[in-house]
């Protein structure tokens, strides 16, 4: 196996870890959904601290983007 | 629809422009196919000899990222001076520019009001700042010109490049040869090094952004809290009087430390891993199909908006609670 094909599958490979992501980003919307359901008066209070948790899930599939990025366009 | 907007240019509807831009979209990349830019990660230099060289930092080329930030700055300065022009004139209804600009301000002083308390006034300029520039460096990505035009160059060794076609005097652009064989290899090596690239793929940005952020969060904390702050890092309040908690409760301190550090990363790759890969997803797109773009146009317009609020409204928290005491350690 050659290297370029190497650095496909490798950047390919480091995107799985945004599995987690996806599942956590699910869990908070989850969350944020069924609170803002039973008080619908808390939804602006609710959905700013959603979003903060989206950010902080997204983060590490961001970790798995720059990662592969890495590996595509600068090893 | 209201009769104030204005839905006819010359007596025809607008809907019939975006019609005959995608038409023209598609004739044009029926003649002159879109090729995939080469995509590299470090900015791109004017030219190949630095300015100047620093004694301990080392050498200083002006990059095209650069001119990006010198653009949204001046942007952002003009867009005061018309703001304030607006305001000392008097006037109490804002209207048009300044009325947007009141509106933002305003849900983002809410914002700021909600979670910080009295510490709003020191906290909400940082984050107004944040969110406002990283918004105008995002949005730059959607105008056309910013990374496609620019100087040609020849590849670096490794990369793939293309042959160039002159269009007219001082006009040249490279295209995709229709079949790759008839073209001379060495005749198709250049790229085009574009003058003005989005300063959020430039991860110098995102780390100066978020070191400030970071660094300013500490700040804040020691502000509010005088020396004291620093026992949320290290806490030896009650290592003597109960040692085995204390302990544990001196390891979560550290990791408060370890956390620090690491939202500096958090903070830069955030932003720098969204707007590089949309900026690669317009390239790629744009290089496949003709009108996906615009849908992907849409996209990147969601995401800059987004990734600048919470760069800014992350910051904001972060001080917040920085402002706040850590008394409620003592009691477990």
């Amino acid at each position: 196996m050659d290297a370029a094909a190497a650095k496909l599958i490798g950047a390919g490979l480091a995107m799985i870890g945004t599995i987690g992501a996806g599942i956590g980003i699910g869990v908070v919307v989850n969350g944020a959904v069924q609170g803002i359901a039973r008080n619908p008066d808390a939804s602006g209070n609710v959905q700013t601290n959603m979003i903060l948790g989206i950010a902080f899930a997204e983060a590490v599939a961001i970790y798995c983007l720059v990662i592969a990025l890495l590996i595509l366009f600068v090893f | 629809m209201n009769n104030a907007m204005k839905t006819r240019i010359l007596g025809i509807p607008n809907r019939y422009f975006v019609l005959l831009g995608f038409i023209l979209l598609f004739i044009s990349w029926m003649l002159v196919p879109p090729i995939r830019p080469v995509i590299q990660l470090p900015a791109e230099t004017y030219s190949a000899t630095p300015l100047f060289t620093l004694p301990v930092i080392g050498p200083f080329y002006w990059t095209n990222t650069l001119t990006a930030m010198v653009l949204a700055d001046l942007l952002l300065v003009l867009l005061a001076l018309t703001v304030r022009r607006v305001v000392r004139s008097g006037s109490l209804v804002p209207k048009g520019l300044t009325g947007v600009v009141e509106t933002l301000l305003e849900v983002l002083h809410n914002l700021t009001e909600t979670n910080a308390g009295k510490w709003t006034k020191a906290i909400f300029p940082f984050f107004a700042t944040i969110t406002l520039l990283v918004l105008v460096v995002n949005w730059m990505e959607l105008i056309p010109g910013v990374d496609s035009i620019g100087f040609i160059r020849p590849v670096e060794s490794g990369l793939e490049g293309y042959p160039v076609y002159t269009i007219g005097p001082r006009l040249e652009t490279i295209y995709k040869p229709k079949d790759a064989s008839a073209a001379p290899a060495e005749a198709g090596q250049y790229q085009l090094v574009p003058y003005v690239r989005v300063l959020s793929t430039d991860l110098n940005f995102t780390i100066a952004l978020a070191l400030i952020a970071v660094v300013m969060t500490q700040v804040m904390g020691v502000r509010a809290l005088g020396g004291s702050y620093f026992t949320k890092f290290f806490n030896v309040k009650t290592i003597f009087s109960r040692p085995m908690f204390g302990l544990i409760d001196f390891a979560v301190g550290l990791l408060e430390l370890v956390s620090d550090f690491s939202k500096i990363l958090s903070f830069a790759f955030r932003l720098f891993g969204n707007i590089f890969a949309g900026s690669v997803l317009l390239f790629v797109m744009g290089s496949l199909l003709p009108i996906i773009q615009s849908g992907f146009l849409m996209l990147e317009f969601g995401v800059g908006l987004i990734q600048a609020v919470i760069f800014g409204m992350l910051t904001m928290v972060f001080m917040s609670m920085a402002t706040v005491g850590h008394a409620d350690h003592a009691e477990h």
